[in-house]
């Protein structure tokens, strides 16, 4: 069920929030992908019958009375929050973040935390501590990552909106992968507080669901001014469902000029000019652009990111929060063993890429030029807009791949990411959305705008499925 | 990457890998720098650094007292506390 009847149906009261919940628990209860890492019925439950009996105060919420999945990164006050790490397997914040505040306060119930790579490292689940996620399209592919869980989540049809988190691309990969929608917003639109860092200067959370209708409502109710983090913006006041209704004529829409040269897939490629044709049959421009510093956003992204990580991930040392080894001698050895044994190999990798760059001696050769890289790509997007209103690329170079495929070769995964990560470095919204269907997998397209047009990206994805069926396939 | 640097770096980041694992593990991290180095085709020494993609303003506000850091909260946490202090192993013998 898409996520517009299933609020119009709580707000008809043809069902109740309790009903709604107890549906979902059923298939949350039978899914065999391994989606989610726990499941809070108890508390849903309750939550439900407090939102049936106080029906007056929900009923025009932008979330009533529509179960919610969280990724697993998102704190839960008193509720197992894992990060998918062995290194958090029991950890029970003593706050809720304030995106799970904000969706709890816009009348949603939240089901259960959804199964992710290990500190969202990773672009397919399979870093995940609590083993991969299948891609509902099929059980031998990845779902994508590192939201992996909350896109598998939509395109199974247990919740119908679920939230993820996007540093690299870990919201719109899995939302092409899984064939549904899924938005990164400009960085600071949403509050990082109570969201567990893996990389601060990039990390950004945004919604996932079938469609635009969806994701806009999920992102009015996450985006919100937040005191408690500081590189929160003062968000514009918009309503982004409202706004789907405006009207968009003529706008200039910039396409990659020899973009097959970036090594995609033809399946990819023909689904990217079907969808080129349909906004050309909107009204929109279309206008090639140069951006060929494209390719150089992988290389700063596998300093920038690591290097962070390596430092936000230092906090993990056994002593006031999480894994503690057994086996310890000394101080040092508390850190050493419990560190060994908390984290997964992946996240141990760039632990280690993250120390080396930012060591004495290498900080120069590396973290400094890659923040000029960033420069680069920050510059050129801003060249771009002043010519066009958005950009549109394929959001991936390939569909929903085999499991273990790729840990043979981490490179050809980590250059996944090409289409997906210069919008984080630059701190630009950008949307996946269903662009087609070949050889029955999904093919997703994505659209990048200048800061803070989110309601310019939602309304242009929501416009294009009101003339195409593509969010409507399902597995 | 060499052994040495393998084990210095190791004892950085403080996590511990067999050694006979280290030739794999430099394996990895030469392949990643692989990728990285492909920066040094750039040309880059007029370009100013970027270690944010906004620029935003501080957001501040009243340096008070509240419930979110609550010490029983963050003690309870801990894998080991005794009243107001965390419990790590001997350190001076």
């Amino acid at each position: 069920m898409n996520f517009k009847t299933q609020r119009e149906n709580f707000r008809s009261k043809s069902i109740s929030a309790k009903e709604a919940v107890q549906e979902t628990i059923k298939k949350v209860k039978t899914d065999k992908l391994n989606i989610f890492i726990n499941c809070f019925e108890r508390e849903a439950l309750s939550k439900a019958e407090y939102i049936d009996n106080n029906f007056a105060k929900f009923k025009d919420q932008p979330l009533s009375g529509v179960p919610i999945a969280h990724k697993d990164i998102f704190c839960t006050k008193d509720l197992i929050t894992t990060c998918g790490s062995k290194m958090l397997k029991d950890f029970k914040p003593p706050y809720d973040s304030t995106v799970v505040d904000n969706c709890n306060n816009s009348g949603s119930i939240m089901i259960a935390k959804t199964n992710m790579d290990e500190f969202a490292m990773g672009s397919s689940n399979e870093t995940s501590f609590f083993g991969p996620v299948s891609n509902p399209w099929g059980e031998n592919l990845v779902p994508g990552g590192s939201s992996g869980g909350s896109a598998a989540c939509i395109a199974a049809d247990i919740t119908s909106i679920s939230t993820g988190t996007d540093t690299g691309g870990s919201i719109r990969q899995p939302a092409a992968l899984c064939g549904i929608t899924g938005m990164k917003p400009t960085y600071g639109l949403v509050s990082r507080w109570g969201m567990i860092a893996f990389c601060s200067s990039m990390d950004q959370a945004g919604p996932f669901s079938k469609d635009a209708f969806g994701c806009a409502a999920l992102l009015d109710a996450m985006a919100s001014h937040d005191l408690k983090d500081s590189t929160c913006s003062k968000r514009k006041n918009i309503c982004y469902e409202k706004s789907l209704n405006d009207n968009l004529d003529n706008l200039k829409i910039g396409v990659i000029k020899n973009i097959e040269g970036f090594g995609i897939h033809e399946n990819i490629l023909n689904s990217y000019e079907t969808s080129k044709t349909v906004l050309q049959g909107l009204g929109h421009e279309l206008k090639e652009i140069d951006f060929s510093e494209l390719s150089s956003g992988i290389c700063s992204y596998y300093v920038i990111a690591p290097a962070e990580c390596s430092s936000n991930l230092s906090r993990f040392d056994g002593v006031k929060f999480g894994h503690r080894s057994t086996k310890q001698k000394d101080i040092s050895d508390l850190y050493m063993q419990t560190r060994s044994e908390g984290f997964g190999d992946e996240v141990k990798k760039r632990i280690l890429i993250g120390t080396h760059v930012l060591s004495a001696g290498f900080y120069d050769a590396y973290y400094l030029k890659a923040q000029k890289v960033r420069r680069i790509i920050k510059n050129k997007f801003e060249e771009i807009f002043k010519d066009v209103d958005l950009i549109f690329m394929p959001t991936t170079l390939d569909q929903a791949f085999e499991k273990n495929r790729e840990s043979s070769d981490p490179n050809r995964m980590y250059k996944e990411d090409l289409l997906t990560i210069p919008a984080n470095l630059a701190g630009l919204p950008a949307i996946s959305f269903p662009n087609g269907l070949k050889n029955n997998l999904p093919t997703g397209g994505q659209l990048v705008g200048n800061y803070f047009s989110e309601d310019l990206l939602l309304n242009i994805t929501n416009k294009i499925q009101e003339v195409t069926d593509w969010h409507k396939m399902t597995p | 990457m060499d052994k040495i640097e393998l084990k210095n770096l190791l004892f950085l980041a403080r996590i511990g890998i067999e050694d006979k694992e280290h030739p794999k593990i430099i394996e990895k991290l030469t392949n990643t720098f692989d990728l990285i180095d492909e920066m040094n085709e750039l040309d880059l020494d007029e370009v100013q650094p970027l270690n944010n993609p906004l620029e935003l303003n501080n957001v501040s506000r009243e340096d008070s007292d509240n419930d979110r850091n609550a010490k029983k909260n963050f003690l309870e946490n801990s894998p080991e506390s005794d009243e107001d202090y965390f419990i790590v192993p001997k350190i001076i013998e």
